[in-house]
């Protein structure tokens, strides 16, 4: 070996300006790493660009709904047949008596504005509003029954076949043997649209309302399932973060190094991997069945996740403990601090911003888990309504936001599937939130001297 | 350079008859029969010195030879270490410093430490100086607080330098001005004894040359026990030296002897520089 590079330097013959064949071998070695990487990069950024075109994409029209603007004549005879405004009497009267004014009111309109249709009866085209229009109309009345023997005009959410045709999804061709609307709807529709009283719109509904059954696409919302995963992550922050750190603390700094603290030690590393399922197996058997806490609660959900988080933080605070120099603990130790006043007076501090982003990863990850949900029951049709109060959001069934984009996924009706990508816009602007505060937090704690 | 040129006027050197007194009247730390164990491996062996009040004592030999070791068993600093185990009996005061009443706690805030790296905290400077009469509680007010870290500043001869602008970073100084810093820290809890593990090693001569200069000053007050790698700081700044080697205390007397007539051949290789 040096024989050879004695030989090869020995001629005296190379001249610095031209590689020779070891070097230039190198170069291109090195040329071709290069490449490699370039091209890891360049792979991932495209399969990250792809990704992210499908989502919005497929998505965004989930945010857009729509609308049907309708001058319904609040008839007192029909909606308030005593004449008192009595709340009482008022609720007495179902969503079965606003439907026949809605219905004339929308026949009335395509009449005033003269489009000409084969469509006889009011019955008839109801197909274009979506069910939920009638309860949307009682809710105002009962909100404000002193307008009632007015003429009001309402916004009202178009079917999801309305609101399918205005998206491309569904065409002349797609409705041939769909029950639930006609050729003749659709040329409606387009008149209305010209008209200028069918448009589409941005749809709050989409973002804070609830989950609706399988028939009414265009009603359903995230928001009670965002409240949902709110009150799973508060018990997740409220029991994971103090019991993971003073864990790892006490691991890191107090307890003495021998074969136990080694197990355990290994065993949280090996709960971090632990299938999430597991947790969800382990809280159905713990949670609901031994200490009979309510299926489907954001409670049981949150301790589930809890279990599952643990792990992280606790790795993830052991790394940023260990990180601080010992020469700090030596310095704290030197002037006569007890272990736990140079723990708590300067590693913790110095520790902070690995601690609170390993939490808000934790948090981030408990936030997009799905697998341990389907085991206690957050997965499923489950609230239509927000919950009451506090309790009632802890301990009332509610979904969460991956969850319920889950159960979107798996409907049949079309419509559906345009919700689910739109949820996952909504929670991965969440989880963009939550790693943006990471950034800030650590930027904020971190001691830059 | 002649270690017996260097202050000639210092009262530990005139009279041998003095000698004798100060052992018994001054012997501020009395190790005998230290062992260290670190696992297996025998660290310090059968180590005894007697440690003067208001002196210099200087560690010196070559790497891993113990002398950190040692000077860490003296405040307890090798109690963090879960594998390392202490024999013997070292006391201070006549008290026995691991004796199972002994809060370390307490004989930390006795005997300072200042260690090889200046390790300020990363807080303000007067925070820095603050903290252990805090956490002893030696202040009763902001005011009383003040004075202790003016005072202690000064004496770590860096007050001058950082009086207006006591809030800023202690991490911002420059490395000469850390350890400074650091020495200020130490004294600031009054301890009896201080101890140095190589604290000019990262600094270079002329910082090296204030921290000495302190070194001095802080021997009217204290017992300092410095280590060094260096024999021309050994011989500068301290009147009593031992030299260590492969855990043993090969020898122990006064520094100006030391250097000048050693006893053992081992000192001598050491300090011609043909060991270490």
């Amino acid at each position: 070996m040096s024989d050879a590079t004695y030989s090869g330097a020995g001629k005296g013959r190379s001249s610095l300006t031209t590689a020779d064949a070891r070097t230039a071998k190198r170069n291109a070695a090195e040329k071709r790493f290069r490449f490699y990487g370039l091209a890891a990069i360049g792979a991932g950024m495209f399969f990250l660009v792809v990704l992210l075109t499908a989502i919005v994409s497929n998505g965004i029209g989930a945010f857009q709904q729509t609308f049907i603007e309708v001058p319904v004549y609040l008839d007192e005879q029909a909606l308030d047949p005593n004449g008192n405004r009595d709340p009482a009497d008022m609720r007495k009267v179902s969503t079965f008596g606003y439907n026949p004014l809605i219905q004339t009111a929308l026949y009335q309109q395509v009449r005033d504005a003269g489009i000409e249709t084969s469509y006889e009866d009011a019955g008839d085209m109801k197909a274009l509003l979506s069910a939920s229009a009638a309860a949307e109309v009682r809710d105002w009345v009962l909100e404000n029954p002193g307008r009632i023997g007015d003429t009001v005009t309402f916004e009202l959410l178009a079917s999801s076949r309305v609101d399918g045709y205005l998206k491309d999804r569904v065409s002349r061709d797609s409705i041939v043997n769909d029950r639930n609307i006609d050729a003749g709807h659709l040329d409606l529709v387009d008149a209305l649209q010209a008209d200028g009283a069918l448009h589409k719109s941005f749809n709050p509904g989409f973002i804070f309302g609830s989950d609706a059954s399988e028939s009414r696409a265009e009603q359903a919302g995230l928001g009670v399932s965002m409240l949902g995963s709110l009150f799973m992550m508060l018990v997740v922050l409220v029991l994971a973060l103090p019991i993971g750190v003073a864990a790892s603390i006490y691991l890191e700094e107090f307890a003495p190094k021998n074969r136990i603290t080694d197990i355990i030690e290994v065993n949280i590393s090996n709960l971090a991997a632990v299938p999430s399922i597991v947790f969800g197996i382990l809280g159905l058997a713990a949670f609901i069945q031994f200490a009979h806490l309510p299926q489907s609660a954001p409670l049981v959900g949150g301790l589930v996740l809890t279990l599952m988080t643990l792990p992280t933080i606790i790795i993830s605070t052991r790394a940023s403990l260990k990180a601080v120099p010992p020469s700090i603990r030596d310095a704290a130790l030197g002037v006569g601090a007890s272990k736990m006043q140079a723990t708590f007076h300067h590693v913790l501090p110095l520790a902070m911003p690995g601690i609170l982003t390993g939490t808000i990863i934790g948090l981030a990850q408990a936030l997009g888990e799905t697998a341990p949900l389907l085991l206690i029951g957050m997965v499923g049709y489950i609230a239509t309504n927000y919950p009451d109060g506090i309790v009632s959001g802890f301990m009332a069934p509610n979904s969460a936001m991956p969850a319920q984009i889950y159960e979107w996924a798996k409907r049949a009706d079309p419509a559906y599937y345009e919700r689910a990508w739109g949820g996952i816009i909504i929670l991965l602007v969440f989880l963009l939130i939550m790693n943006v505060i990471a950034v800030v937090l650590r930027r904020k704690f971190e001691r830059r001297w | 350079m002649d270690a017996t040129n260097i202050k000639r006027d210092d009262p530990m050197y005139d009279a041998p008859l003095r000698k004798t007194e100060l052992d018994v009247q001054q012997n501020k730390i009395a190790a005998r029969d230290v062992q260290v164990y670190y696992g297996d491996t025998h660290a310090i062996k059968d180590v005894s010195v007697d440690i003067l009040d208001k002196t210099v004592t200087a560690f010196i030999g070559p790497s891993g030879c113990g002398k950190s070791t040692f000077l860490r068993t003296l405040n307890r600093m090798n109690d963090t270490i879960d594998i390392c185990r202490v024999e013997g009996q070292i006391s201070i005061d006549g008290d026995d410093i691991y004796d199972k009443r002994v809060d370390p706690v307490q004989l930390r805030a006795k005997v300072g430490m200042v260690f090889q790296k200046p390790n300020p905290f990363p807080k303000s400077i007067y925070d820095n100086v603050a903290y252990g009469p805090r956490i002893h509680g030696l202040a009763r007010n902001k005011a009383e607080l003040d004075e202790i870290v003016e005072k202690a500043l000064r004496r770590g001869a860096i007050w001058n330098e950082v009086k207006d602008r006591l809030h800023a970073p202690g991490t911002g100084l420059s490395g000469g001005q850390q350890q400074r810093l650091c020495i200020a820290r130490a004294v600031a809890t009054e301890p009896e004894v201080l101890l140095m593990d190589e604290p000019c090693s990262a600094l270079d001569p002329i910082a090296t040359a204030q921290v000495e200069e302190l070194i001095d000053e802080l021997r009217q007050d204290y017992s300092v026990v410095i280590v060094t790698h260096s024999m021309q700081q050994a011989a500068r700044v301290s009147q009593k030296t031992a030299f260590f080697h492969l855990g043993n205390l090969v020898e122990y007397g006064e520094t100006s002897q030391i250097f000048t007539n050693p006893v053992d051949p081992r000192t001598e290789s050491y300090i011609t520089g043909r060991i270490g």
